[in-house]
């Protein structure tokens, strides 16, 4: 016991201290290989996955299995596709409609992270509006966007309104939550430090957050797509949504379902942007299989 | 009967902490009150390390809280270094059994959290950082987070934030019960080794363990009921070993007297 004392104190910090460092750890560094190699698998079964669902489209098309309006085949959307890159609609209508998911996302985020912080700082005031809130949240904001139309018009305004009430919520809940995970000695320590109530809010509280607020986030950037293209079908002057109100009015399918599989890719990649990103700023958080 | 005005002057040996005719006590759910310090006088003279000890829930963490201006007394009066607690906030280092560390910073960004709040420069909070992760051991451990650094090690950076802000008067509440029997010895070590470096810091060290206390301290408080019980000097001679003094006459004599008015 006693040599292991010696140990603790005395030896080299060098080798006394790295104790789960990953990166000079070889077991660690197999393990990293293994992952590697597995995702490698997963992609290519994704790839695999996707194929087949193509190929099933084509086959329901051929098939006729669907009123000839609905079933037209993968090819047909490519066509348009192709088409509407080159005449330029698909290009001004998505950025049109990624403005405006940008514009709600941002807004609406900030706005809904710092007050879910303050509400959690001010335990009073969010017993009183809770309910409030609830209420609020569980309202279909769909049906707000005539109103927003009619209020801000068939402009950028109207989309980026409704967007914002839906991620408003969702990151607000998501810092509320995370603000309630603060651990009183944290607390207890910055008070005998002399900590003021800004420098909680920025060292403690923020952080503490981080990750609901993340988990808010990437829920809230797909919602700002949901509630933009939504706003957008109902009336606007531009953007995606827009553009599928007028061809399904005009049952040109083939253009919806490549306008809809565009989406879905936007989707996708606003996620990873998100993954990136979080993975980054909870760089700090222990691996979940450690 | 406390002339002081700073801890700074301290070579007169002042008083650090002076207690007198204080109580505190607790609303308690049914609408009474509870006293749980029922008249405490205390004098701790600058540069003293004592350990309060004393059953569970007799109240020592409320009066290391009170000493941080975390719980006000019901009655009487507490000045450290002559002021009242809360001015005296800034010459307070505070530990507690659970570390605290921020899990979203690093060794090093633990350690300067204290020198942050109080608005040091950024320069000076890194070398200062540095300087006192290698004064517990934990050179080359600046980088790592929280979770990949074990309890002992944890422990030894809490110790370092404590350190890096130099306070005149150091308040532990059970800092190392957390710890299994093996890095506790190590941390104590540690900890001493710090504290008899230089000039000597005021400490009030709360544990369970009489044995630390009597190991490490310069005075024993037993409370009890809400009173001090039995207050007594070690008198053991400094530097301790702490592999040994477990076995000095004056150690066991003191122990058994704690142990017979505990
Ligand atoms: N904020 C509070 N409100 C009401 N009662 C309290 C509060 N803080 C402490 N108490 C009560 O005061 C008494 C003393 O608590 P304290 O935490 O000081 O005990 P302790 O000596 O530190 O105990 P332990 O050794 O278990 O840590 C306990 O009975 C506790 O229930
Ligand atoms: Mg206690």
């Amino acid at each position: 016991m006693t040599r292991e004392l010696e140990e603790m104190t005395i030896t080299a910090p060098d080798n006394a201290t790295p104790v789960r460092e990953p990166r000079r750890d070889p077991a660690e560094t197999a393990r990293r290989k293994l992952a590697r190699r597995q995702t490698t698998k997963v992609r290519a079964l994704q790839a695999l996955l996707l194929v087949a669902w193509i190929g099933l489209w084509q086959v329901t098309a051929d098939q006729e299995w669907l009123d000839p309006v609905l079933g037209k085949s993968p090819g047909q959307s490519w066509d348009y596709f192709v088409g509407a890159i080159e005449s330029g609609e698909l290009w001004t209508n998505t950025k049109a409609t990624m403005a405006a998911v940008v514009v709600s996302w941002v807004l609406a985020s900030l706005v809904g992270a710092v007050c879910g912080i303050a509400l959690g700082l001010l335990p009073t005031v969010e017993r009183v509006i809770s309910p409030f809130l609830d209420a609020a949240n569980a309202m279909p904001r769909i049906a707000l966007a005539p109103m927003f139309i009619v209020a801000f018009g068939i402009g950028m305004t109207a989309k980026v309104a409704l967007a914002c009430t839906l991620v408003f919520f969702i990151v607000l809940s998501g810092a509320r939550a995370g603000v309630r995970s603060t651990d009183s000695e944290w607390l207890r320590l910055s008070a005998v430090l002399g900590a003021t109530k800004l420098q909680l809010f920025w060292k403690i509280m923020l952080p503490v957050a981080t990750p609901a607020i993340f988990a808010g986030l990437r829920l809230g950037l797909i919602y700002a797509l949901l509630g933009v293209v939504g706003s957008e079908l109902i009336s606007a002057k531009d953007g995606l949504g827009q553009l599928i109100a007028s061809y399904s009015s005009l049952f040109q399918m083939e253009a919806v379902y490549a306008i809809l599989i565009l989406l879905a890719i936007v989707a996708v990649l606003l996620n990873q942007l998100m993954v990136t990103a979080e993975r980054w700023l909870l760089r700090w958080q222990a691996p979940a299989d450690v | 009967m406390t002339e002081t005005t700073t801890g700074a002057t301290r070579a007169t040996t002042p008083t650090a902490i002076q207690m007198s005719g204080v109580t505190v006590e607790f609303a308690d759910p049914l609408g009474g009150t509870k006293q749980v310090l029922k008249g405490i006088d205390l004098t701790v003279p600058a540069g003293q390390f004592i350990a309060l000890v004393g059953k569970s829930g007799c109240g020592k963490t409320t009066l290391l809280n009170m000493v941080a201006a975390l719980v006000r007394p019901t009655t009487g009066t507490v000045t450290v270094g002559g002021e009242t607690p809360k001015a005296a906030r800034r010459n307070l280092g505070f530990m507690l059994a659970r570390d605290a560390l921020l899990p979203w910073r690093t060794a090093q960004g633990n350690v300067e959290y204290g020198l942050e709040l109080r608005g040091v420069p950024k320069q000076e909070r890194r070398e200062t950082a540095r300087r006192w992760l290698e004064a517990v051991h934990l050179g080359g451990s600046e980088r790592l987070w929280p979770w990949q650094l074990s309890q002992g090690m944890r422990q030894r950076v809490a110790l370092a934030r404590t350190w890096a802000l130099d306070p005149d008067v150091l308040l532990m509440d059970e800092p190392f019960a957390a710890l299994d029997v093996t890095t506790r010895v190590a941390v104590q070590e540690e900890f001493l080794r710090l504290w008899q470096s230089e000039q000597h810091k005021t400490v009030i060290f709360v544990t369970h363990d009489l044995g630390e206390a009597i190991a490490l301290a310069d005075r024993v408080v037993l409370l009890g009921e809400g009173r001090v019980l039995y207050d007594v000097e070690v008198g053991l001679e400094r530097p301790r070993d702490l592999q040994t003094v477990a076995g000095e006459p004056r150690y066991q004599e003191i122990y058994n007297q704690l142990r017979s008015s505990i």
